[in-house]
């Protein structure tokens, strides 16, 4: 096949187009024309575009068979989040709907989920985010994402697929959101034993290129993480040590944090109405997003797409915190 | 009384900031918003439920008939945006710099003139609560004859992932003359006309210390001779901390005070106690104004006010002269004169 890759120039970028041409397929990676081209080990056209702004972006899709939409702000005030992941996303779809090509993969996150609502076990099923603009920069343009990618999608008849990605970590970006906050010395951890749902850059590209090659993937959504056997306290000690960190390691119960979070709210609303503002981690929604103690089901991924992660753990640990 | 319908044009993160305080705003209705992109014209009429969007704002201001059109697109489109509105007989709120060249500024205030509709630029910064302390004070003769304002604007240009040297997206400040530059002018020719009036000769220096980057320059500094007062102004991209500091010296006291900082502002008066005593007064006195502002600030945000100090009260005076049929709060010839000075700044024989 030949797979065009749209944000092959960031961190997860790079492996995707690694792992594509490890099966074999021909890569035509779009990369910012100010920004180094990765060097990859085998050969890949380079299209030099930034979505935001690049004419003429129908000529990427000539001779594509399907494509892999990356590209997102992962940084940045909400505006530039927005443009960067929204107003891009609808300026490359639009090109595409010039085209022939009718093969689409697209990035989402776990963030376009209604955290709240969940319970128990977090699968492909439940809710959206109906209101996601109490959330941060990040979540809105994630679920404005795949809003713009799902009506395209109708409008031309594609045949989409929508993988969503926990915590995708690894080399140089092993810091995430679902460790707490590390403040001075101190590693506070909102609910210690919590399960993270983490993706290792490596495994989460072998799972995208699953996701391309297979027809089972087609018309379906995944959520895409290794497992939930890994709790915070692990891997935040394994952060510190790795890195070797001087540091404490704090415990904060979680439903400690959460109550302390609805009391602010309660605060606030007394005090200023529906208007008033607080800090992002005092605000429930936004607490419960990141630190929510609940499972997350890998069964979908297992059964219909008929993938599990080629690296355990530890073996990640290892990529993440090992020498190159 | 009656409701003001108003129609936004560009949905970026100023006109969030125009959202927010027209919500604040009893006589305000926002019947419509524009913006090129469909995502962001949706997510903004979800977000303040507002009814009708769209991508195209001709076909939105017919079907809406607005009373007000706030253009909060980038520069480079104000002055057709702004054209065809006042051609329909629509009011104009504008976003700073109202147009990139004075001689598009002057055609859109003959086209208000003949269709008798409001033509406004946003010069919130002349609301800001500090401004405006200042301003009471010199009214009242506190300040004594003011005889020079030094307005200098300090913004890091080149710092991690700045939008102004972006090389893959150009920032839309590029597009006006001076650079990113030329879209803080307009602030400082606004503070420059309020306190030393209408210039009657003015140098500049320009000057581009951040050798690869794409703007044209990244210093600025300039000299104004006024009618009233002298003005030193400033811009630096390389300066830092970053700051918008505006320092008023009179003969009887000066003020000095940071507009991006809580709104507090230091005095210096003249005294006729020893300058031991005198000093300590003016440090408690510093003292307790720097705790007032900081905890002001703190409360204006967890109550969720608006960022910009000024533009609540900026919009609040514009809806407020339409319900009342009243003169703009900001006359057409004051903001001729700012986009005059604009001008100035920018004109090569007046560089040195």
């Amino acid at each position: 096949m030949k797979v065009l890759v749209s944000g092959a120039g960031g961190f997860l970028g790079r492996d995707v187009v690694e792992r594509l041409l490890a099966r074999g397929h021909r890569v035509r990676a779009i990369v910012r024309p100010a920004s180094a081209s990765p060097k990859w080990h085998s050969d890949v056209e380079i299209f030099y575009a930034d979505l935001r702004n690049s004419e003429k972006l129908e000529s990427a899709f000539d001779g594509i068979d399907a494509v892999l939409h990356l590209a997102a702000a992962t940084s940045g005030n909400e505006d530039v989040q927005f443009s960067s992941s929204v107003v891009a996303t609808e300026r490359f779809l639009e090109a595409m709907a010039n085209s022939l090509v009718k093969r689409l993969v697209h990035v989402s996150s776990l963030v376009v989920y209604d955290w709240h609502r969940v319970n128990g076990i977090m699968s492909e099923n439940n809710s959206l985010l109906a209101n996601p603009y109490e959330m941060g920069g990040y979540t809105l343009a994630k679920v404005w994402q795949e809003r713009v990618v799902a009506k395209y999608a109708k409008a031309h008849s594609w045949d989409l697929t929508i993988m969503r990605p926990g915590f995708i970590w690894g080399r140089r970006h092993a810091e995430i959101a679902g460790m707490g906050r590390h403040v001075g010395r101190l590693y506070l951890m909102y609910g210690p034993w919590t399960r993270l749902p983490l993706s290792h850059v490596t495994n989460c590209a072998d799972c995208l290129v699953a996701a391309v090659e297979r027809p089972s993937a087609v018309g379906e959504i995944f959520n895409v993480i290794d497992s939930d056997d890994v709790r915070v306290w692990r891997y935040v000690r394994e952060y510190k040590n790795r890195t070797r960190q001087p540091g404490v390691l704090i415990p904060v119960p979680y439903r400690f944090g959460l109550a302390l979070a609805h009391l602010a709210r309660l605060v606030s609303r007394r005090l200023f109405g529906a208007k008033g503002q607080l800090p992002s981690l005092l605000i429930p929604s936004r607490y419960e997003s990141q630190f929510k103690p609940i499972r997350f089901s890998t069964r979908k991924l297992r059964e219909k797409l008929a993938w599990s992660p080629p690296l355990s753990f530890d073996a990640c640990l290892d990529l993440t915190y090992g020498q190159q | 009384m009656k409701s003001v319908k108003s129609v936004v044009i560009g949905c970026g993160a100023i006109a969030r900031e125009h959202l927010t305080a027209l919500k604040e705003i009893g006589d305000a209705e926002v019947v419509g918003i524009c913006d090129i992109s469909e995502a962001k014209a949706e997510a903004a009429a979800e977000r303040f439920a507002i009814k009708k969007w769209s991508t195209d704002y001709q076909r939105l201001l017919q079907e809406t008939r607005p009373n007000l059109v706030h253009i909060t697109t980038p520069p480079a489109t104000h002055f057709p945006i702004a054209r065809t509105c006042l051609a329909s007989g629509l009011n104009v709120l504008c976003e700073k710099p109202i147009t990139a060249e004075y001689q598009d500024f002057i055609k859109l205030k003959s086209l208000a003139a003949e269709n008798s509709c409001m033509l406004i630029e946003n010069h919130n910064i002349r609301f800001h609560s500090s401004i405006e302390r200042i301003q009471s004070l010199i009214n009242s003769g506190s300040f004594g004859e003011v005889l020079e304002v030094q307005i200098m604007v300090h913004v890091n240009l080149f710092g991690s992932g700045s939008p102004y040297v972006d090389e893959n997206v150009p920032h839309f400040g590029l597009a006006l003359r001076g650079g990113v530059i030329g879209d803080f002018l307009t602030h400082i020719a606004c503070l420059t006309h309020l306190f030393v009036g209408s210039p009657v000769d003015l140098r500049t220096i320009w000057a581009k210390r951040g050798g690869k980057s794409p703007l044209p320059a990244d210093e600025f500094r300039g000299l104004v001779k006024g009618e009233r007062a002298t003005a030193y102004v400033n811009f630096s991209g390389n300066a830092q901390p970053s700051g918008f500091w505006v320092r008023v010296v009179g003969t009887k006291m000066q003020a000095e005070t940071n507009l991006y900082e809580p709104p507090r502002i230091a005095f210096r008066r003249f005294r006729s106690q020893q300058v031991a005593v005198a000093s300590l007064i003016d440090g408690l006195a510093e003292g307790l104004d720097v705790i007032k502002g900081t905890t002001a600030a703190f409360w204006r945000k967890l109550a969720g006010t608006n960022r910009y100090d000024g533009l609540p009260q900026f919009l609040s005076r514009v809806y407020q002269a339409f319900v009342r049929e009243e003169a703009q709060p900001i006359p057409l010839d004051d903001i001729d004169a700012i986009a005059h000075l604009v001008d100035s700044f920018t004109k090569p024989e007046l560089k040195l």
